[in-house]
């Protein structure tokens, strides 16, 4: 018996098996040469003509290198630019009141200050490549601030922005404190400003770092993109997986990490005062803006940066593209019997419904409106096992972020 | 009757060449310097042994901590010197033995670490120290410290096959399931990553494909031990075998086990294939083969009933273990009950979110744990899917907490009491079908005894 399957198996192994896997593969061919007739609409090889949908729509043209060639050139660069140029404009503004600190330039710089910060949740979430290597969300957008140190550096006249230790005391949250200084009316911030030129060449010190970060990434960018849409990695083996280093890779866990943590968790469950103990105790002054007061408008806008994203929407016009959404209905990603797309999509549209009631700063809201809050947050939560369990397992992607506590 | 003695006779007690194990010792020892230079060079010993705070051990081996920072690295140099010793076979025994208990030790540290190769690496290893691979060719000979010999008895080699047929055998068996004869599971989800896989990647797009995967993988492993051993088929079903694992290491991230396997099954190749090897390596390396041989057939192994015992017990335990899932009710690749040290490979994709709360004694009040706060992201990973370890790391909170006090932001302090309650909860999604709730979020796991009973906390699987 054992004999007789081994040389029956010897026979196939040696002629059969090989002519086998030929007449496969030529079936393979031939079928992939007809005429496609996919009748969805919102396919890539969306056939008009067709009149029976073969199952193969979204296959034929789908490939990793127009997902990342649209999320490059559509959302990540023109993002990028966006928010630079906004830097670019609260630098004159800057200028323009440290030369005249008056109530109209304090406005000003003020309406630029509240657009740099509503662009930067934009791109916080590209925490991979050039902004990863310098730190840019955490040189850009870190809170809550230490004033004390803030307030020595300029007592002192003596910082370096350089240094990691003046990372919270500086970026567009050191704004916030600075054009918003508690205790201080709008006139009596012009005569603060007035009399002291080490404030000044503080406002002006922390523009020009906020301006020197985005512009190291911008042009890192320039040739980073080949690299990106390639999918260059540093891998062993020279072609696309989505193994560690892989631009998939980079996204994904860069989106999880910032979505997990800086939003989920720094923007609403710190302050909320879900991680705080037992006792769970609100803690407002850990509040994006909590000077300003603008955390809500900021919260509402990176959640809609982030749903644009993850669907492949242009930066510019909205237009829907290749994106991760479409990456996930490609692999028939499903939760709950339904596509994975969508209900994250939908999970994003509840979020933003939640956002819908919250009117005043977060930091009011969290104590007078808390049962509004809590539920907000519940819903941001379950949004988290949908990206960093479902999506990632099926995208094939690890999830790698490593431990990175505060914000 | 007297037909199967003869039988049994044949594979154990006939005189066989040597060459075949000489040369399956000199590749072994190579290899294994590789792959323990690649771990160190990857600062893995550092990642996986120095920055964890806890370490998750196995049942029964919890007595095994890991060595502090200096001589945790000590251990991998100490595993790089005893491969060389292996490759030259000088003072074989001992480095077999050193190679084998050094091994072993690293892996039970952690189970966060566990990989089938891992653990068969440790069985091959544990096996060499029994066979007299250093016999032929190896400078304990030159030396003297061990007779030259140019045969020895068949079990000394056929246990080594026996082990590396069982590896494939149970891989094949393991394959037989639903998820991966039925769903192509989760070879579907996977290969569509693979899109750019050299001339054939188009292929992938198809779920065909990874239908023919599956059925042909799973074909391969059950019959390839039985192809390998028969003469006639070695030779193409070797072939088939090496495009088999080369396809895999190029596919996936498991690290050096196509490579081992494809190393290891060159010992089913006969004498000459072997005696070819070393004349070739004797021809540039110091060793000289073809000296005279002083000592042939007449070398009689006392058969020790021990170590016959032994033998018999090992494969039994072999057989059996990957077999132990069947004694668990539930679902295997949602509970892993006796999924372990049973050659399943590359055979679930599943991820994993978890919470763990612990709560304040007598009060319905909570607090919620960091995990980062006590595991690496990997060590998360790998328990937030993995109920043993969900328990192992609930017991630990429980302790970390045990008779202290929490003080909280407005100056309450709490009491934590003898034994703080800890529950979890836990999302896992299983090939991709949707994360849905993993274990009963209300039990208090610091209260659940650890061990290989059921565990009736894990929820159903439904589908």
């Amino acid at each position: 018996m054992g004999v007789c399957l081994v040389s029956i198996f010897n026979k196939i192994m040696n002629t059969r098996f090989l002519k086998f896997f030929y007449i496969i593969s030529a079936l393979l061919i031939i079928q992939s040469c007809k005429k496609s007739g996919c009748t969805d609409p919102d396919a890539l090889n969306y056939n008009i003509d067709a009149q029976k949908d073969d199952n193969g729509c979204l296959y034929e043209d789908y490939d990793k290198l127009s997902l990342l060639t649209n999320l490059a050139d559509n959302y990540i660069i023109p993002s990028l630019d966006a928010y630079k140029s906004r830097i670019i404009t609260l630098n004159i503004h800057v200028d323009s009141f440290i030369e005249n600190p008056s109530i109209s330039n304090l406005t000003l710089l003020r309406t630029n200050w509240e657009e740099a910060l509503l662009s930067w949740q934009d791109v916080g979430f590209l925490d991979f490549g050039p902004s990863e290597y310098i730190l840019l969300r955490k040189q850009t957008n870190t809170f809550p601030i230490d004033t004390t140190e803030l307030n020595n550096f300029i007592t002192l006249a003596d910082w370096n922005l350089e240094y990691t230790s003046s990372y919270d005391s500086k970026g567009l949250q050191a704004l916030d404190y600075l054009l918003f200084k508690p205790g201080h009316t709008e006139s009596e911030l012009i005569t603060y400003f007035q009399n002291n030129t080490n404030a000044k060449n503080y406002l002006k010190a922390l523009a020009e770092d906020l301006n020197q970060n985005i512009s190291y990434v911008t042009n890192q960018w320039v040739s980073y993109r080949e690299d990106f849409i390639n999918d260059f990695e540093v891998t062993q083996s020279n072609f696309s997986t989505n193994s560690q280093g892989s631009s998939i890779s980079n996204i994904i866990n860069a989106l999880c990490l910032h979505y997990e943590f800086y939003v989920r968790r720094g923007k609403v469950g710190l302050p909320l005062g879900v991680f705080n103990g037992f006792s769970q105790l609100e803690l407002p002054e850990l509040v994006e803006c909590y000077y300003s007061g603008k955390s809500t408008q900021n919260l509402v806008r990176s959640i809609n940066s982030l749903r644009k994203y993850v669907t492949g929407s242009s930066y510019l016009n909205n237009d829907n593209g290749l994106g991760l959404d479409d990456y996930m209905d490609f692999v028939n990603a499903e939760q709950n019997s339904q596509q994975l797309s969508t209900v994250i999509d939908n999970q994003f549209l509840i979020i933003l419904d939640e956002l819908n009631n919250i009117n005043g700063p977060l930091s009011e809201e969290i104590i007078n409106n808390k049962s509004q809050i809590t539920q907000t947050y519940q819903e941001l939560q379950q949004l988290v096992p949908y990206i960093k369990v479902d999506m990632t397992s099926a995208l094939g992607v690890l999830i790698t972020y490593q431990d990175n506590d505060g914000d | 009757m007297t037909g199967i003695n003869k039988w049994i006779t044949h594979l154990t007690k006939k005189n066989v060449s040597i060459f075949p194990l000489v040369v399956f010792r000199i590749i072994f020892g190579i290899l294994m310097f590789f792959s323990t230079l690649r771990f160190i060079l990857k600062g893995w010993v550092y990642d996986l042994y120095e920055v964890p705070t806890y370490f998750f051990t196995y049942y029964g081996f919890d007595w095994v901590s890991p060595l502090s920072p200096p001589f945790v690295n000590i251990l991998f140099i100490l595993l790089l010197i005893a491969c060389i010793f292996i490759i030259f076979g000088l003072f074989y025994r001992i480095n077999t033995v050193l190679f084998f208990i050094i091994f072993t030790y690293i892996e039970l540290i952690d189970k966060t670490n566990y990989l089938n190769h891992y653990y068969f690496v440790s069985l091959i290893s544990l096996l060499l120290i029994l066979i007299p691979a250093n016999s032929y060719f190896s400078l304990d000979t030159y030396f003297g410290i061990c007779k030259r010999k140019e045969t020895i008895k068949a079990w000394q080699i056929n246990i080594l096959k026996l082990q590396i047929g069982l590896v494939y055998f149970f891989a094949g068996i393991s394959k037989l399931n639903y998820h991966w004869l039925i769903e192509a599971q989760p070879l579907i989800n996977w290969l569509k990553h693979q899109s750019d896989f050299p001339i054939i990647g188009k292929l992938f797009l198809y779920d065909f494909t990874a239908y023919l995967f599956s059925w042909v993988s799973a074909i391969f492993d059950i019959f390839i031990f039985f192809l390998l051993i028969d003469k006639r088929s070695r030779l193409i079903s070797y072939f088939v075998a090496f495009i088999f694992h080369i396809m895999t290491a190029i596919m996936f991230p498991i690290g050096v086990f196509p490579y081992v396997m494809i190393a290891s099954t060159l010992i089913f190749f006969n004498d000459n294939f072997h005696k070819k090897i070393i004349d070739f390596i004797s021809k540039y390396g110091l060793l000289n083969s073809s000296k005279s041989i002083e000592e042939k057939t007449n070398y009689q192994t006392k058969t020790n009933s021990l170590l016959k015992f032994f033998l018999i017990g090992f494969f039994t335990l072999q057989f059996f273990l990957p077999l132990r899932f069947m004694l668990y009710p539930g679902k295997l690749f949602w509970t892993e009950q006796g999924y372990r040290f049973s050659w399943r490979v590359m055979l679930i994709e599943k991820a994993g979110y978890s919470q763990f709360y612990i709560h304040e004694p007598k009060m319905d009040r909570k607090m919620l744990i960091q995990n980062r706060d006590y595991l690496t992201p990997q060590q998360e990973k790998m328990m937030s899917t993995q109920p043993d370890m969900i328990l192992q790391y609930a017991h630990f909170l429980s302790k970390t907490f045990k008779d202290s006090s929490v003080v909280e932001s407005n100056g309450e302090i709490i009491k934590m009491g003898r034994n703080p309650k800890i529950t979890a909860d836990i999302t896992v999604s299983l090939f991709n079908k949707g994360s849905r709730k993993f274990i009963d979020s209300e039990k208090n796991l610091s209260e659940i005894k650890r061990g290989f009973g059921n565990k009736e906390w894990i929820l159903d699987y439904e589908d």
